[in-house]
């Protein structure tokens, strides 16, 4: 018991001038960090294998669809889109992902499901566009792979096709 | 005589453990930021709890190298990098348990990925080894300390 009665003291008076040093050293830092104007990011880059858009197959799309959950994307060219999309989607062409990008971000909170679709499989688009938004700072991407041509041929609701 | 072999042992202990921490703390001390985001991704503490971790805890380890290396307050010191190890087995469990799949953030930021289980193995060499050095360090170096 004497030795502790030493030691505890000991080692608050260590542990105190380091963490003093430590919180002079870092003043700038800290106040940065109160007040949340720190330069770089806190969250280090997760794993890619953790970042990657989540592949979809019709059957679980069509469930999100029709639970209305998740946020709908088209990521091919506006006069395609035009053209026919699924019901309700909307339009975020890849090739104007920089220009878009700010109304988004305003629009669409980033905890929101996004469901990103293309013309099918061997469209890239909405993998791309997914990769883009999960840079962004979006969390639930999902891919529709089998994307439009296979939604229409489903018979699933769509919007604005050629009759 | 007898006291020989213990007091090399404990000196060897005392070295590897002191410069593993002054090693530890200098290259979180250079960049506290980076620091702040392995601290962050164990999710455990609030935005500004991270940065509070990562400006004063890489100098308790230097601290604490320094003195064990220096013989000085060796059972102080050796005691608070006990304390630290166990938090971060705790930590580093917790991770585990909950599945992150991160970087124990133990020694260089950012680099080469060092998972949880084998930095909880290293952790629980280190608890083992400053017990040791607890066992061995009757506090002779501590002229502080009473008889």
């Amino acid at each position: 018991m004497i030795i502790f009665r030493g030691l505890i003291p000991q080692m608050a008076v260590i542990i105190a001038i380091a963490t003093a040093t430590g919180l002079f050293w870092n003043r700038q830092l800290l106040v940065e960090s109160w007040t949340g104007v720190v330069k770089r990011s806190v969250s280090p880059p997760l794993p890619t294998t953790h970042r990657l858009p989540l592949p979809l197959g019709m059957a679980q799309v069509k469930e999100l669809f029709d639970r209305g959950e998740g946020y709908v994307l088209d990521a091919r060219d506006a006069t395609t889109f035009a053209g026919g999309h699924i019901k309700g989607a909307t339009s975020f062409p890849l090739g104007e992902f920089p220009s878009r990008l700010p109304q988004f971000l305003k629009q669409v909170p980033k905890t929101m499901p996004l469901i990103i679709y293309c013309n099918g499989y061997g469209c890239h688009d909405s993998m791309d566009l997914g990769k883009k938004l999960i840079a962004a700072g979006y969390w639930e991407i999902f891919v529709f792979e089998g994307g439009y041509p296979e939604w229409r041929g489903a018979g699933y609701p769509v919007e604005g096709a050629q009759p | 005589m007898t006291q020989t072999v213990p007091n090399y042992l404990a000196l060897t202990i005392r070295t590897i453990l002191g410069g593993l921490f002054i090693y530890a703390g200098w290259l979180k001390i250079a960049d506290p930021v980076l620091f702040a985001g392995s601290v962050a991704a164990y999710k455990i503490l609030p935005p500004f709890g991270n940065y509070l971790v990562a400006a004063t805890l890489p100098w308790v380890e230097f601290l604490c190298g320094l003195l064990l290396i220096l013989g000085v307050r060796t059972r102080a010191s050796a005691t608070i990098v006990l304390l630290m190890n166990l938090v971060f087995t705790v930590a580093l469990a917790s991770a585990i348990i909950r599945g992150l799949d991160i970087d124990c953030g133990c020694f260089r930021q950012g680099g080469p990925k060092t998972t949880p289980w084998s930095a909880l193995l290293r952790d629980l060499l280190l608890v083992a080894g400053t017990m040791v050095l607890l066992r061995l360090d009757t506090g002779r170096g501590d002229r502080n300390v009473a008889p």
